[in-house]
Order: C-alpha cells, then sequence, then structure tokens
C-alpha cells in the first residue's frame, strides 16, 4: 500500500520526466497569452511536493538573467512587452524545470535506475562519479599544496600546468581508480547479469500521480485556453 | 524380491542421469568454448568490441567526474548568448579528460559511457545539454569508420577533437529558439550574439576545433607519459 501515501518528495523519474516536459513546453509556447500565469502555476506547485529548495536557489539566478534578457528583448523589440513576457517564460521554463530535477538526489536517481533494471555498469558509474566528486575536490588541493611546498610557480604557466598539476593529478586519479576497482570487486559488484540487493526501494506513490496530473492539466489549458 | 526392485530402479535411475549428461554434454561443452572464445576476445586487444570489466568502468566514471568538477564554470557560461562560448570555456576539460579515459579504456563504447555519465549528471543541471551522450555515440561511429578501433592513440585524439564541437549545432538551435524575440512588425530579432555572422560562425567553430585539438594532444603526451612511466597499465 505504498502507493497510496503521500510522500513530500518526488519519484525521481517523475521528476525528470516533469523537468522535460515543463522545459519543452515553456519554450514551445513561450508566447501564448497564459504560459507566464502557467509556469507561476507550476512555481507554486512544486513547492509541496519537496521542490522548494530547488526553486529558491534558482530564483535568484533567474530574477538577474531573465530580468536582464526580458529588458534587452524588451528593447530589442521596439518597446513591446509581449516580446519581454515571452523571453520571461523561457527563462521561467528553463529554471523551473532544473530546480525540480535539482530536488532529486543523485543517490535516490541511482537507486531507481537500478530497479529499472538500468545496466548495471550506468549505476555503478553514476554511483561512483556521484561520491567521487568531494575526493578530487580534495586531490585537487592536495596536488596544489604539494605545489606550493616546492615552490612550483603559478598554474597560469602551461609548463607548470602540465608537468606539476596534470600529471601528478592524473596519477593519483589512476592509483585511486585502481584501488577502488579492487575494492568494488571484492565487495561483490559485477557487470554481470547477477543479482543484487537494493536496500532502500524508490516507489511512486500516489502524490506523483497528483503532481503529474497537475502539471499535465495546466499545460493542457494553457493550450485551449 | 523387494531388494532386487530397488536396485533395479536405482540402475534406472543411474542409467537416466547418463543418458541426461551424454544428452547435455555437447552443449556443456560449447557453453565452455564460447566463455573461453569470450574470454581470448577479450585479451586480443587488436579486437574492436570487448567486455567492459569493473575497473573500466570505475575509471570512466572517475575520469567523468574530473571532468565535471573542472568544468565548474559551465553555470556561468550556460547564460551567456555568445555563439560557441559554452564550447570554448569548456573544450579543454572535455577534450583532456575523455582522450585519458580513452587511451586507458580502448574499447568500444568508452566514449559513449563517458557520455552517458556525463549526461546523467547534466540533465540535473542544464538539460540540453545532456544531448552530449548522443554526440559521444556519433564521435564513437566516427572513429571507428575511420580507424576501425581505438588502437591507434590518434583515434582517441580525433574522438577528443570532435566531441564537443559535435555540441555546437545542438546549443545553436537551443540558443537560437531561447533567445529569439518577435517584435510587434512580426520581425524576429536574435539576441543570440554572432548567430548569424558567417564568419564569427566559422571563426568560432574552427577556434573550438583547434582548442579540442590541443587538450586532446595534452590528454594523449599525459597518457604516454604516464604509461611509460608504468602508471597506466591496461
Amino acid at each position: 500500500m505504498k502507493f497510496f501515501k503521500f510522500k513530500t518528495r518526488l519519484y525521481p523519474l517523475v521528476a525528470i520526466a516533469a523537468s522535460l516536459f515543463v522545459i519543452i513546453f515553456g519554450l514551445a509556447y513561450a508566447r501564448g497569452r497564459y504560459t507566464g500565469i502557467y509556469l507561476l502555476g507550476v512555481l507554486v506547485w512544486l513547492c509541496p511536493f519537496g521542490c522548494l529548495r530547488g526553486v529558491l536557489r534558482m530564483l535568484p539566478a533567474f530574477v538577474v538573467f531573465g530580468g536582464a534578457f526580458a529588458g534587452i528583448a524588451y528593447a530589442s523589440a521596439g518597446g513591446d512587452v509581449s516580446a519581454a513576457i515571452s523571453m520571461l517564460n523561457r527563462f521561467g521554463a528553463l529554471f523551473l524545470g532544473v530546480a525540480l530535477s535539482m530536488s532529486v538526489s543523485a543517490v535516490r536517481m541511482t537507486r531507481s535506475l537500478s530497479q529499472a533494471r538500468a545496466p548495471r555498469a550506468v549505476t555503478l558509474g553514476m554511483l561512483i562519479s556521484m561520491s567521487f566528486v568531494p575526493m578530487l575536490k580534495g586531490e585537487i588541493s592536495r596536488v596544489r599544496e604539494a605545489m606550493r611546498t616546492r615552490g612550483a610557480g603559478s598554474l597560469l604557466n602551461p609548463k607548470i600546468l602540465y608537468r606539476a598539476f596534470l600529471v601528478p593529478l592524473v596519477m593519483r586519479l589512476v592509483n585511486i581508480s585502481d584501488t577502488l576497482a579492487l575494492s568494488v570487486e571484492t565487495r561483490g559488484f559485477t557487470l554481470g547479469g547477477g543479482l543484487y540487493s537494493i536496500y532502500e526501494k524508490e516507489y511512486p506513490a500516489i502524490s506523483d500521480v497528483l503532481f503529474l496530473v497537475g502539471i499535465a492539466a495546466g499545460a493542457a489549458l494553457t493550450v485551449v485556453l | 524380491m523387494e531388494d532386487e526392485k530397488r536396485n533395479g530402479a536405482v540402475a534406472a535411475l543411474i542409467e537416466n542421469t547418463r543418458e541426461m549428461q551424454e544428452a547435455v554434454a555437447p552443449m556443456q561443452a560449447e557453453y565452455e568454448q564460447k566463455l573461453r572464445r569470450r574470454e581470448a576476445r577479450d585479451l586480443d586487444e587488436s579486437k574492436m568490441f570487448r567486455r567492459f570489466k569493473i575497473k573500466d568502468i570505475v575509471f570512466l566514471a572517475i575520469v567523468t567526474a574530473c571532468t565535471l568538477v573542472t568544468s565548474a564554470i559551465m553555470p556561468l557560461l550556460i547564460h551567456v548568448p555568445v555563439f560557441g562560448i559554452i564550447q570554448l570555456g569548456l573544450g579543454l576539460q572535455f577534450s583532456v579528460f575523455p582522450v585519458i579515459g580513452l587511451m586507458k579504456v580502448r574499447k568500444a563504447g568508452s566514449m559513449t559511457i563517458m557520455g552517458i555519465f556525463i549526461a546523467l549528471f547534466l540533465v540535473m543541471m542544464f538539460p540540453p545539454m545532456a544531448l552530449i551522450a548522443v554526440c559521444a555515440a556519433v564521435v564513437e561511429l566516427v572513429v571507428f569508420v575511420i580507424f576501425r578501433s581505438y588502437k591507434s592513440d590518434w583515434a582517441c585524439v580525433l574522438a577528443g577533437t570532435l566531441y564537443m564541437p559535435l555540441t555546437v549545432p545542438l546549443l545553436y538551435l537551443y540558443y537560437n529558439v531561447n533567445y529569439t524575440v518577435t517584435g510587434d512588425e512580426n520581425e524576429a530579432v536574435s539576441m543570440f550574439l554572432g548567430a548569424t555572422e558567417p564568419w564569427v560562425i566559422a571563426g568560432m567553430t574552427a577556434a573550438i576545433v583547434a582548442l579540442c585539438f590541443a587538450g586532446s594532444v595534452i590528454g594523449m603526451v599525459v597518457s604516454r607519459e604516464l604509461k611509460k612511466a608504468g602508471v597506466l597499465k591496461k
């Protein structure tokens, strides 16, 4: 009965599909009379479904970039307000789409892909790339620290960049990759069709259906009206 | 009497098992031979299609993470409507690291796998750019038509050189739609700078290709050096 539960977090694949739909619809119907209202509705609709943080994060960028380009559109279209509004709609659709997809954590996305029987290579690679980013930042700062200790000079010098930064960094990457591969293999990961467990499964819930219905109904109304 | 009956049943069971074993034996031998052939194929580096191992996937994933971390400038560039500015800003990172990945994992599909890993992240940040996975597949096709495999270092360089420039037409379409406004007189005005000037398009495209080629050569030189030092084992 997990389906009949209202979840405040969207099912990852639903979020990504909705994100793509909002972007494509927003771009295609940017000049529609009610598209702005629809996008405002989507903005409000996203908040109870766990996207409030993403929306708040994207809002300043939307105000700055959307505002600037709407102003330019207004000026270049000879003082036409509808041109400015259509530009705002395009930016709005893009930022709403990004806010939606940002609400999905990479771990939940990986779990959903595993449940959907995505190739093991893809889910494993995604998991590694995601968890490796903070580690990589640490490695980069360690290499730079070593450069400073040796008095290697500035990174802007191509020779120094190559010899003192790029080569040691790639060398570390290769060594870490070998160790990580060994570690992954000893933990029983295989690329074949072997069975594996997903400890915390992701399921779509009635809230996801409600969310999609809301998005689609709004779009239908925008087209019909 | 009962013992005789039981012995007869056991003998029939043994006979049945033998018959089944005999029937299965050719199939089993064929399967074992297939496995041996597959293993031999995986070891033969001249072959184009070889299976990926865990260590290949791990290395490609790490290289992808490295590409993404060094491309931190991307969120700023995607809102600048200048033709080719994204590719110019990211060309070096998107050619150096993929070439290093290809020089270590010289298997058909390596580039597409890297493209898929990057696309899975980009779909959450800038969805139009997620089509880079398609570009990776196209690059791989081009490389296989010309070189047949990644055996030659220059095949890896070609893949690295074409990877980012192939996103130019995709983003050109997206930016053209996004940054074109229609005024009162129904006249379309494009705010996508440089997109209507043939010289700008040609110049920027040439610059992107040159930058990606330079990046690919750097990736190749780094990989060769590491291979010589014994770090980049196959």
